[in-house]
């Protein structure tokens, strides 16, 4: 279970005056993530999603509050906690002078699985992944597809209980979304934790199965969907956001 | 595995996967001969130059059967005319130089800014020196002086040590240096790579997403980079004892000196691999605090500078090695080679060399861990 408590993210901005202005991206937010649950961040580009995320991926510090993943904190337990976790955003890269077998296996070893297992887990997840065709040339060859595929499968390949998944399909054609929305669900079925952001309100109102809504660092709704709806008397999420948020206008 | 040694094979994986990476590691190791063969060439023709471009001299005066004699062994060139066409042909450098005879008093005329000329007039005086002895053995003789006695008055002799070769300590010295330039210029790139090159390739977010802890990431970078530059030294060192066995067999200027000796490949590889593992140290801490690769190449340039000039200073001017110039980087490399070439080591020197190295690496190191701890090393914008 991850218990994100009082979290908070404090940032050191220079305005054009060059003076320095502190402003809080994430703002003393609580949740938890329930075992098993697919759980939708949703908010507009600069809502505070990606620094969230990276927090809980234990790639930035919380300035203030608490994150627990399964009653460990990063402090203590950092190599613990990361070993459970796949983080995957729209920006993550990978290397593209390996080939997709050698950054499987290179991961497989970062992530102890056992040496025995590792082209068996291979040949499974590129199967999974229908990747047998370009497992071994080199990622930089492979098109945008081919490399978010190669980019899921690293997600896959330690059999991770959680999976943090920013802006995922952000930017990418509709056949590379649907293969990363297919993988969500097949996670899903398997019983793994899977944190979502995303500012397309439809794709998440598809397939998560609680939603939080934040803006300007702050959690404005929280819910499943139909609760959300309900609660704004709305027939979508992209709705529902614009009743809590007020006039795009204003 | 071993996590350090995961990141050393991902990292090594790119570096020999990567063009430029390779380029930077071969070009300056494959120059050195040729910077080598081309120097001592040079050097051999500034200090063998032809007779024929400075032997033309003119006298204002008719020679004597002895002068003739002398000319000829000494191979000058000799034409006779009064003094106002001997300044004409001088003016058109049709002779380097020329004597005027007053009674006993011979004056040289040449232009001193002129190599010929001023080679034209240092034959001369031999000529002048050789006539004079001559003259003044005939006039002892003439006194019924015995010559022997009297040449035996005062003895003496020049004797140079073998080993001290002036060219011989310049192009092995330079060598060395080049080597070090080369080992530099390999570590900039894939220290470079592979902090803020990864960094801006976006990779950075993904390795601080892996279970690794920071000290394995660096350790790993460094290694890498340090095998890079090991090899690129090594190879330097390889072709520069080949080029260096070639000049000493082929050149006069090196005849009668050994150049290189095994105590000299032994301890310049110490030196090499010392100095590879500081030099990428200190390249990968100043490529992690840049943003982008570009700015980590223009940071990394003046350490190239920085690492040459230092070593070249000590090559030209002579300074004795010390306890605190041992300590001190950069300085201390070179000191050292020196003194190996001119078998004048202290071990002592060498030691405090090594302890200074790995002082400075350690704190370097220990910086470098603590920021890729911090989230400052993939967002310090």
């Amino acid at each position: 279970m991850i218990k994100v408590k009082n979290v908070t993210k404090k940032f050191i901005k220079t305005n054009k005056k060059k003076e320095k202005l502190e402003f809080k991206a994430v703002d003393n937010l609580s949740f938890d993530v329930k075992n098993g649950e697919i759980l939708g961040i949703l908010g507009p580009n600069g809502a505070g999603k990606t620094t969230l995320l990276r927090m809980i991926a234990g790639i930035m510090s919380p300035s203030e509050g608490e994150i627990t993943i399964d009653d460990l904190n990063y402090e203590k337990n950092e190599t613990e906690i990361k070993k459970s976790l796949a983080y995957l955003s729209g920006n993550t890269k990978i290397y593209d002078t390996l080939s997709p077998y050698e950054l499987l296996k290179m991961c497989a070893e970062i992530y102890d699985v056992p040496s025995n297992e590792i082209d068996e887990r291979i040949k499974k997840v590129s199967k999974i992944l229908n990747m047998d065709a370009f497992l071994y040339n080199r990622i930089e060859k492979l098109s945008t597809g081919q490399t978010q595929r190669v980019n899921i499968a690293r997600c896959m390949i330690h059999n991770p209980k959680y999976y943090i998944l920013d802006e995922a399909t952000s930017g990418l054609d509709i056949i590379t979304s649907q293969i990363i929305l297919n993988f969500i669900k097949d996670e899903k079925e398997k019983g793994k934790t899977i944190l979502y952001s995303t500012h397309y309100m439809e794709e998440a109102e598809n397939i998560c199965d609680m939603i939080i809504m934040i803006n300007k660092g702050k959690i404005i709704a929280t819910g499943t969907p139909d609760e959300i709806r309900k609660m704004t008397k709305t027939t979508n999420l992209r709705d529902a956001f614009f009743s809590l948020v007020g006039d795009i206008h204003e | 595995m071993n996590k350090t040694l995961l990141i050393l094979k991902k990292e090594l994986r790119e570096v020999f996967r990567d063009k430029k990476s390779l380029a930077m590691m071969l070009i300056i190791p494959v120059l050195i001969p040729l910077i080598i063969i081309g120097m001592s060439a040079l050097f051999e023709s500034e200090t063998s130059t032809d007779v024929n471009t400075y032997n033309k001299i003119g006298f204002n005066y008719e020679l004597r059967d002895i002068e003739l004699e002398i000319l000829d062994s000494l191979e000058i060139d000799y034409s006779i005319n009064d003094t106002d066409a001997l300044e004409e042909k001088f003016n058109k450098q049709e002779i380097n130089s020329y004597i005027i005879k007053e009674n006993n008093h011979y004056v040289i005329n040449y232009d001193s800014a002129n190599i010929e000329s001023s080679g034209s007039a240092s034959l001369a005086e031999s000529f002048l020196e050789t006539y004079k002895s001559v003259l003044e053995e005939n006039y002892l003789s003439n006194n019924n002086v015995d010559i022997l006695e009297f040449n035996n008055l005062l003895t003496y002799e020049e004797k140079t040590q073998e080993q001290q070769n002036y060219f011989a300590n310049y192009i092995v010295n330079y060598a060395f240096l080049f080597i070090l330039m080369a080992i530099t210029v390999s570590a900039t790139y894939p220290a470079t790579d592979a902090t803020a090159g990864e960094k801006e390739r976006g990779t950075l977010e993904t390795l601080l997403t892996f279970p690794i802890k920071s000290k394995d990431i660096i350790i790993g970078k460094l290694l890498s980079v340090t095998l890079s530059s090991i090899i690129t030294g090594v190879l330097g060192l390889i072709l520069s004892v080949l080029a260096i066995l070639y000049v000493g067999n082929t050149y006069d200027i090196y005849s009668g000196t050994e150049l290189l000796n095994a105590p000299i490949i032994i301890y310049a590889l110490i030196i090499i691999i010392a100095y590879s593992i500081m030099i990428s140290g200190l390249c990968i801490a100043i490529a992690s605090m840049s943003k982008s690769f570009k700015e980590a190449q223009s940071a990394l340039t003046p350490l190239t500078f920085i690492a040459f000039f230092p070593g070249m200073i000590v090559f030209m001017i002579d300074i004795s090695n010390n306890a605190i110039l041992s300590l001190i980087p950069f300085i201390n490399f070179s000191m050292i080679f020196t003194d190996v070439t001119n078998n004048n080591l202290n071990i002592l020197y060498l030691i405090l060399m090594l302890i200074s190295t790995i002082v400075i690496i350690t704190i370097v190191i220990t910086y470098i861990i603590r920021q890729y701890k911090s989230e400052k090393i993939l967002f310090n914008e």
